[in-house]
């Protein structure tokens, strides 16, 4: 029966809408601190995935290896900024985000040359079978990438509206110049954002490893995926990315299954563009305020 | 910075300050020196250089020639946040909001730019542990700055804008928050740009009164101000410039008084 199967695209879709909005919150982050779009964000869920499946198939305990694949990431993404960002700070815009593109590649082809082209695998985090839900099935893994959505998006909630330094950060974003005259220093914080966003994506890399087998070339279309979300929910938006991510991997699955898997990125491009249309400012970012 | 000289010592030193944009001369070797627990006026016409001249002391820009220096520290060349962090604080013409933040929160994270030593991030396992969490002392250290926070906001008779979002807020209430907020940092030296601008006769007073305040509390003010009698009537001595230049130092009667200060500046307001 199609409405049965359309229940069942829109929970495959909120599994990888999840994810999606992992990838999302990194943009959002970077792009709030710095003014970039890193479009080399979805290698960080790469090399979380790739770190934590290679390190586990090794033989190490699961949390030790999700624990060193995050920080694997970190470092990629504390790299980036340290190597390609910070040196071209008096770079415009558009340069920047080339250098982002450019780091995007790199990590891909760095990708290529420690796991080659084979998909790596993970098992579950838990065993168990599948979880039915009104007749539609979810993956067992599900609950834990649900779960680290909730960790994620309600820490960065309680950094930025509950702790000084989070209110520093919204400073430094409402104000860079005027933030730096109160001692805020701005180059810190683009620092930590990008160590935030790769340890975020890597993470969400960790979580989705045991649903979609990991490969080296994974990152191009979670990144992509990610910033069609970021921009969906509005670039300035955390709780945007969380909801574009979901839109986005819902309508994405049901369309794909609707009509042919073949469409599903089309239609993520096509939403997109409905979107900015009739709300440029996405679905929860703030319209531009008077200078 | 000076080690364990109290606030009050605090002393800049403007010292032949040159700035040139092209052929343009905006600050022409201006030297002057300003003491904690008083207030220096700043006057001249528009395009004497007054805000050429703050732009350098607080590090936005770098003169061409000349230098500043507080208690012996030179601050020219340093990065707009370090010269921050050496205590000097400053305000706009146009008032500059965080938007997003509410008025407490403003005046917060000046005052925990001060007390992490105005650097951030501070401490990470003081800053990063969300309030919420309920770990004994970061409750009592957000608490702390929320006092603080809406002490420095009723010295101010804003108390009742605590919860207001900045951009929420009207031009006058938009220049009194920014002056609570600068105080906040605890600075010693407090650059105000034609703070009295664009007010009502209430909000006049309440600023001047907060000029006063911060003399008394040992802080240098530096006050740019276009309201020529608030001026004299708040300043302990003036500098007068024209075309980038010193044309007059003194106590504000001698200004006021002053043929060379009536016949460049004086004059056009009273004409």
């Amino acid at each position: 029966m199609l409405l049965s199967s359309i229940w069942q695209y829109v929970l495959a879709g909120v599994v990888v809408g999840a994810i999606y909005a992992l990838v999302a919150a990194g943009f959002v982050l970077i792009y709030q601190v710095t003014g970039i779009i890193n479009f080399a964000q979805g290698e960080f869920t790469m090399i979380g995935a790739m770190t934590a499946a290679s390190l586990a198939a090794a033989g190490m305990p699961l949390p030790l290896a999700a624990l060193l694949a995050v920080l694997a990431a970190a470092v990629v993404g504390a790299l980036c900024y340290l190597l390609a960002i910070r040196p071209a700070a008096k770079a415009t815009g558009v340069t920047l985000i080339f250098i982002t593109l450019g780091l995007d590649v790199a990590i891909r082809g760095a990708g290529l040359f420690v796991w080659g082209t084979n998909p790596l695998s993970l098992n579950a985090f838990s065993s168990g079978t599948a979880i039915t839900i009104f007749g539609g099935v979810l993956p067992p893994q599900a609950p834990w990438v649900l779960a680290t959505d909730l960790v994620v998006f309600a820490g960065l909630y309680l950094f930025f509206r509950h702790t000084y330094a989070g209110t520093a950060v919204r400073a430094a974003v409402a104000n860079p110049p005027i933030a730096s005259t109160f001692g805020i220093p701005l180059r810190a914080f683009a620092f930590w954002s990008f160590v935030v966003a790769a340890a975020i994506g890597g993470l969400g890399g960790v979580v989705i490893a045991p649903i979609q087998s990991p490969t080296f070339d994974m990152g191009l279309n979670l990144g992509l995926a990610g910033f069609v979300a970021a921009v969906l929910g509005g670039l300035d938006s955390l709780p945007g990315a969380l909801l574009g991510g979901f839109v986005l991997g819902i309508v994405e699955n049901v369309a794909g299954g609707l009509l042919s898997t073949g469409w599903e990125e089309g239609i993520g491009f096509l939403i997109l563009v409905i979107v900015l249309v009739l709300r440029p400012q996405g679905l929860l970012g703030r319209a531009a305020r008077r200078a | 910075m000076t080690a364990g000289a109290p606030a009050s010592t605090a002393t800049l030193a403007v010292r032949g300050v040159t700035m040139r944009f092209g052929g343009v001369v905006a600050v022409d070797d201006v030297a002057f020196t300003a003491r904690g627990g008083e207030v220096l006026g700043v006057m001249g016409p528009n395009g004497a250089g007054k805000t050429t001249l703050f732009n350098v002391i607080s590090g936005v820009q770098r003169p061409t020639a000349g230098s500043v220096e507080l208690d012996g520290t030179v601050l020219t060349g340093m990065s707009v946040d370090r010269v921050a962090g050496h205590g000097v604080t400053r305000t706009f013409q146009t008032p500059v909001m965080f938007w997003g933040l509410t008025v407490r929160e403003s005046v917060a994270v000046a005052l925990a730019a001060r007390e992490t030593g105005r650097v951030y991030p501070p401490p990470p396992v003081h800053g990063l542990v969300p309030s919420g969490l309920g770990l004994p002392g970061r409750r009592a250290r957000d608490e702390a700055l929320r006092e603080q926070a809406d002490a420095l906001l009723a010295a101010a008779g804003i108390a009742h804008m605590g919860d207001r979002v900045t951009e929420s807020l009207a031009f006058g209430e938009e220049r009194l928050l920014e002056m609570t907020r600068a105080l906040a940092m605890g600075p010693r030296v407090l650059l105000l740009d034609e703070p009295l601008s664009g007010l009502n006769p209430d909000e006049i007073a309440d600023v001047i009164r907060a000029v006063r305040a911060a003399r008394a509390d040992g802080i240098a003010v530096l006050l740019v101000e276009h309201a020529v009698g608030e001026l004299l009537g708040v300043a302990d001595r003036v500098v007068v410039l024209d075309h980038g230049r010193t044309i007059a130092q003194g106590d504000p009667k001698a200004i006021a008084a002053d043929p060379v200060v009536i016949d460049a500046y004086l004059g056009d307001e009273l004409e």
